[in-house]
């Protein structure tokens, strides 16, 4: 193994045994696992499909939770560093920036995704406790989100690498936000008059990330097929953004001085 | 001296920061030049605000230079490779609490590429830091100079060429700052090239073989410890015991000497080109010399100078 590749895990590695230690996350997760739990109620609330309703809240809650923790510990992951000046030491050594980076951004999407088996574990409870069906549509929702998760770390990484924490969540929650709507927005510029509005609801659509196409959790919870090529090609899509976001990121960072 | 003995080589080094967003730019290093050279220790001083840790930092490929040439064992500062052989202990250090003595020198370790042998490495530099007892607890729980002391060890883990300090003895108490002196003396000892950023110039006395004076980003001086306060004209001190009446009057006439002391044992102070003669003449007579030493005039004089004639130029 190269050092490259040796130093990228030190840096991963200590990532997550840093985040693990944020009690920030476990109140997050904490809510998170309640919110599965108590679909439970909501669902006794509706007299059909209480089993769906069951299920399609608690794969929100994990999307909503996944995303909140990505975005809050995303966005100090850089700044933390490099406010802390353990940074300092790090680059001394034989690790470029671009290691250090990368070291830091594996490191969360591996914490997030441990986070996303626990909130799994708690869907399969709740889904066995409520004889739920279970099928792997669901698994491959869930894997889905899990790739989601490491857009968005990466989106918030980017961000981080230049904005003050709080700026960077600003930019992540904004881009967020629109990352799920752009599909719609686009859906709504063809029904436009104006050929402008048609025009950059198409560009936004092809310039910014569709979230939403990383979200199967209708047709996982009604057991409606999941089509291979689309699912296929939004893995793609989700790596290629992770690619594209860490990418940028790398050049801002190689950029900045570290005062 | 041949190029392959300049382990550092500064050269027109100049950095810009831009305050805030606006294209206005502040220049806070004005074509710095100095050179390091193998096996020396290089205190690198001046006041705060001088310069000093913006040059570490451009060093150390955190800050980028605006123009000029940096290079430490003939690589570009802003390679990463090399830095196999540096070491830098940043100042008033800070490192991932959470993790024990031990656990901090193996992560540095993994990422310096000190593969081999490298938890025996780790117990060799805390037992040589005299942390060997602390090895297992978190460093939250270290004092200040356990944690300098940790620092030191990481500089340290890969073995380095060169080791770069940012005010090592700043914040620490005395025996603290004994400690640290000792280690850097051993480092010195084992031949390592030691480049210190400090404003701590009774140290620099101590430690240090060359040094440059920073002020308000430009060097105001380079030299030798010494060099500037010790030339031809200046004074030394004689210490001599049955000096003749006869000849300390004759001295003072005719060279100027001024003599301090009492009763059998005195001072005789004579400029160096005058040195030698005045010995025989004191050895003639039964004189007994007890010892020969320049009149250093302090380091802080020579660094009070040379600030002041940089802000002259300035």
């Amino acid at each position: 193994m190269s050092h490259h590749f040796r130093a990228i895990a030190a840096i991963a590695i200590n990532t997550v045994r840093d985040a693990v230690r944020n009690k920030v996350l476990y109140i997050l997760l904490f809510f998170a696992l309640l919110l599965i739990g108590t679909s439970f109620l909501l669902a006794t609330l509706s007299y059909v499909e209480r089993e769906r309703i069951l299920q399609d809240v608690a794969l929100a809650a994990i999307r909503l939770f996944g995303a909140a923790i990505a975005i809050f510990i995303g966005v100090g992951l850089v700044h933390r560093e490099i406010d802390r000046r353990t940074i300092y030491t790090i680059l001394s050594k034989p690790v470029s920036r671009v290691d250090f980076l990368v070291g830091k951004y594996l490191g969360l999407v591996a914490t997030l995704w441990m986070q996303l088996l626990v909130m799994a574990m708690g869907f399969v409870a709740v889904s066995w406790l409520t004889e739920a069906p279970l099928a792997a549509g669901h698994a491959i929702a869930l894997a889905m989100t899990g790739l989601e998760l490491a857009v968005l770390v990466a989106i918030a990484t980017l961000f981080s690498s230049f904005a003050t924490p709080f700026l960077a969540a600003c930019y992540s929650v904004g881009l967020y936000v629109v990352g799920h709507v752009t599909r719609d927005l686009r859906a709504l510029g063809a029904l436009a008059d104006s050929e402008g509005v048609t025009t950059l609801t198409v560009w936004l659509h092809r310039i910014l990330p569709d979230l939403a196409s990383f979200n199967w959790t209708i047709e996982a919870v009604h057991g409606l097929p999941l089509p291979p090529a689309e699912v296929g090609w939004a893995a793609v899509m989700g790596v290629g953004w992770c690619i594209a976001f860490l990418t940028v990121a790398a050049i801002v960072f190689d950029r900045r001085d570290f005062r | 001296m041949n190029t392959g003995d300049v382990i550092v080589q500064v050269d027109g080094l100049v950095k810009d920061f831009r305050p805030g967003f606006g294209l206005r730019r502040k220049r806070v290093l004005h074509g710095i030049s100095f050179d390091v050279h193998r096996g020396e220790v290089f205190g690198f001083i001046g006041p705060n605000g001088a310069g000093k840790t913006t040059t570490l930092k451009v060093l150390m490929g955190l800050i980028r230079a605006s123009a000029g040439r940096a290079t430490i064992l003939g690589h570009d500062v802003r390679e990463t490779a090399f830095r196999h052989h540096v070491g830098f202990l940043p100042e008033s250090p800070y490192f991932y609490d959470f993790l024990t003595g031990r656990e901090i020198l193996r992560f540095y370790g993994k990422l310096a590429g000190a593969h081999d042998r490298r938890d025996r490495r780790v117990d060799e530099l805390l037992d040589w830091v005299g942390l060997s007892h602390a090895a297992g607890l978190r460093l939250r729980n270290y004092s200040k100079g356990m944690l300098q002391r940790i620092g030191i060890a990481q500089a340290l883990i890969h073995d380095p060429e060169v080791v770069f300090l940012d005010e090592p003895m700043t914040g620490l108490d005395p025996v603290g700052r004994k400690e640290i002196r000792d280690l850097i003396l051993r480092l010195h000892g084992e031949g390592k090239t030691i480049f210190m950023n400090t404003h701590i110039l009774s140290d620099v006395e101590v430690i240090c073989d060359r040094v440059a004076i920073i002020a308000k980003g430009r060097i105001v001086h380079q030299g030798a410890t010494l060099d500037g306060v010790v030339n031809r004209e200046q004074p030394f001190d004689i210490a001599v015991s049955g000096l003749d009446p006869e000849l300390a009057e004759a001295l003072q006439t005719e060279l100027g000497a001024v003599l301090h002391g009492r009763g059998e044992r005195v001072e005789v102070r004579v400029r160096e080109k005058e040195v030698d003669e005045v010995l025989q003449r004191i050895l003639a007579r039964g004189g007994r010399v007890r010892g020969v030493a320049p009149v250093r005039a302090a380091l802080e004089e020579l660094f009070l100078q040379a600030i002041e004639s940089g802000e002259k130029t300035s």
